[in-house]
């Protein structure tokens, strides 16, 4: 099965190993990825902060390719990327002098066709049909991982469905299920790690994942999975900072979802590139025998 | 924390009221003070007195300035939390991001000046290559920073910017998460164009319908 690939600036650039992932992953499970022709930036928060017309127009030429290419589905890994293209969809279908607006500016118009899907919803019917778990046969023991959706998984505009539980999404649960691996309940799995404020509001973004940190380690747990580059990149980056700061000496790994499958798939570590990490990601892989 | 007692500004409180609705998309006088988004946002703590609940009370009330201007609209990083809970389903990120663009059009100087110099930054980067370059990114946002540093003569700041800045850059080069390719969108001249419209319509104050 082919469907198109949305990987977004990050995933070319600081979370490169988070595309290497994704095409490794699912390609194992029988979904092949057309990326998607001379895309661009969705905009993320920045547009959506301050032009709401931007917000709109800089996912939609996107989503004109996407529509132009003849696929029916397309996967965005990047939780900032997937709610901006679902808002801009959402918008130009319910706007037709906006989406005139846009189009008229467009080679390939907008038409709302392609269905647009995260990582999670490409790989929860493999878990359910068995193939995820034929595919990924190596027992992940000894994982206590809890997962952490952020923002950008689950919570878009009131209009727009979501495919998960709000409060207590279980995508990543169900995956993991079909891995052997049980994720442990905390509070945190859809609070906000301050996202950009990492960078220009630092005090702010370190109290957030302060708390985020503290209860997964209250918990027991001994590494983070997410789907969320930034999140990711935030949790792992700045990881020392925010020990430092609850005064926790423990470092946890942050996951991606696509790792921590990939290994279950037997793939090498260096061909998934989780010796990307900031904090050691091999490390616990070695110590519980997992690799 | 005590919020101060608002007074009503009957003169300017409708017209107010009304812009900030419809460019937000958010029915703001359903607001019932019920709290609930005050309990789940994540920087309250960050915020002083202006919580979401406070910030819808501020624009009913006609307090254009403090409504303009607060730690809130600045820090607010659009979770959707309180949205997502509110019973009466308004979305105060959508609030705070109307707020930020509607202080920027009458020159309020930003409460939080490198939040405004990161989206700036960004979206510049953006337009330039059709893609974000997050080397290209960080060389504006920085560039901006310092000289608003340099400006005021503020020394620490530019050596804490310096510093953590640098101590990201070089852990992001050894741990091979800096790429030096630079890549260019074929279709640049679309997104110049789209660029010019959003000029056009900031220019001419048009409003979008439903942003939700
Ligand atoms: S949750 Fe909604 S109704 Fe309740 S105070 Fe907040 S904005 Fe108002
Ligand atoms: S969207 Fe903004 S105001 Fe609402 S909960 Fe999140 S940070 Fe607080």
């Amino acid at each position: 099965m082919e469907i198109g690939y949305f990987p977004g600036c990050t995933l070319h650039a600081s979370s490169r190993l988070y595309d290497v992932q994704t095409k490794e992953v699912l390609g194992e499970l029988g979904i092949d990825l057309r990326e998607l022709e001379d895309w661009n930036c969705c905009g993320a928060t920045s547009a959506s902060k301050t032009d709401d017309f931007l917000a709109i127009a800089l996912p939609a030429r996107n989503l004109g390719i996407a529509d132009a290419s003849g696929l029916s589905e397309m996967v965005i890994p990047c939780s900032a990327c997937y709610s901006r293209m679902l808002v801009a969809q959402s918008r130009m279908a319910s706007n037709e002098k906006l989406k005139a607006e846009i189009n008229e500016e467009l080679s390939e118009k907008v038409k709302g066709d392609i269905k647009i899907r995260s990582i999670l919803e490409v790989m929860i019917p493999k878990a359910e049909s068995g193939e995820l778990a034929e595919k990924a046969t190596k027992k992940l023991k000894g994982l206590k991982p809890v997962c952490y959706y952020g923002c950008l998984q689950t919570r878009f505009p009131l209009d727009i469905p979501v495919p998960d539980d709000v409060e207590n999404p279980q995508g990543m649960e169900i995956l993991l299920k079909a891995l052997g691996v049980k994720a442990l309940d905390w509070s945190y799995k859809t609070d906000c790690c301050g996202a950009s404020a990492a960078v220009n509001d630092a005090d702010t973004a370190i109290r957030l994942m302060s708390r985020i940190f503290k209860d997964a380690v209250a918990r027991g747990a001994n590494c983070f999975v997410t789907t969320c580059p930034m999140c990711q990149l935030n949790m792992d980056a700045y990881q020392n900072d925010v020990g430092e700061a609850c005064g926790i000496s423990e470092r946890l790994p942050v996951y991606f979802i696509t790792e921590l499958i990939g290994v279950a798939m037997g793939k090498p570590v260096k061909e998934l590139q989780i010796d990307r990490h900031f904090v050691d990601a091999v490390g616990l892989l070695k110590e519980l025998d997992l690799i | 924390m005590t919020a101060p007692v608002l007074k009503f500004e009957s003169e300017t409180a409708q017209s107010f009221l009304e812009e900030v609705m419809s460019r937000s998309g958010q029915n703001i006088i359903a607001c019932y003070q019920c709290r609930r988004c005050a309990a789940g946002c994540p920087v309250g703590e960050e915020t002083g007195y202006v919580t979401p609940d406070r910030l819808i009370r501020m624009i009913l009330f006609g307090d254009r300035e403090k409504a303009l201007s607060n730690d809130l609209v600045w820090k607010c990083t659009s979770c959707y939390t309180c949205g997502t809970r509110c019973p009466n389903e308004i979305q105060t990120a959508r609030i705070t991001e109307t707020l930020k663009q509607m202080s920027k059009e009458e020159h309020i100087a930003p409460l939080a000046p490198k939040v405004a110099a990161f989206h700036h930054a960004f979206l510049t980067s953006t337009r330039h290559l059709g893609r974000l370059n997050e080397l290209e990114f960080m060389g504006l946002y920085e560039i901006k920073n310092t000289f608003k540093d340099l400006w005021h003569l503020n020394f620490k700041s530019l050596y804490n910017e310096g510093i953590s800045q640098t101590k990201l850059g070089l852990a992001m080069t050894k741990n091979k998460r800096m790429h030096f390719l630079i890549e260019k969108v074929k279709g640049l001249s679309e997104i110049k164009r789209l660029y010019k419209k959003a000029k056009k319509k900031r220019d001419s104050k048009e409003i979008l319908p439903d942003q939700g």
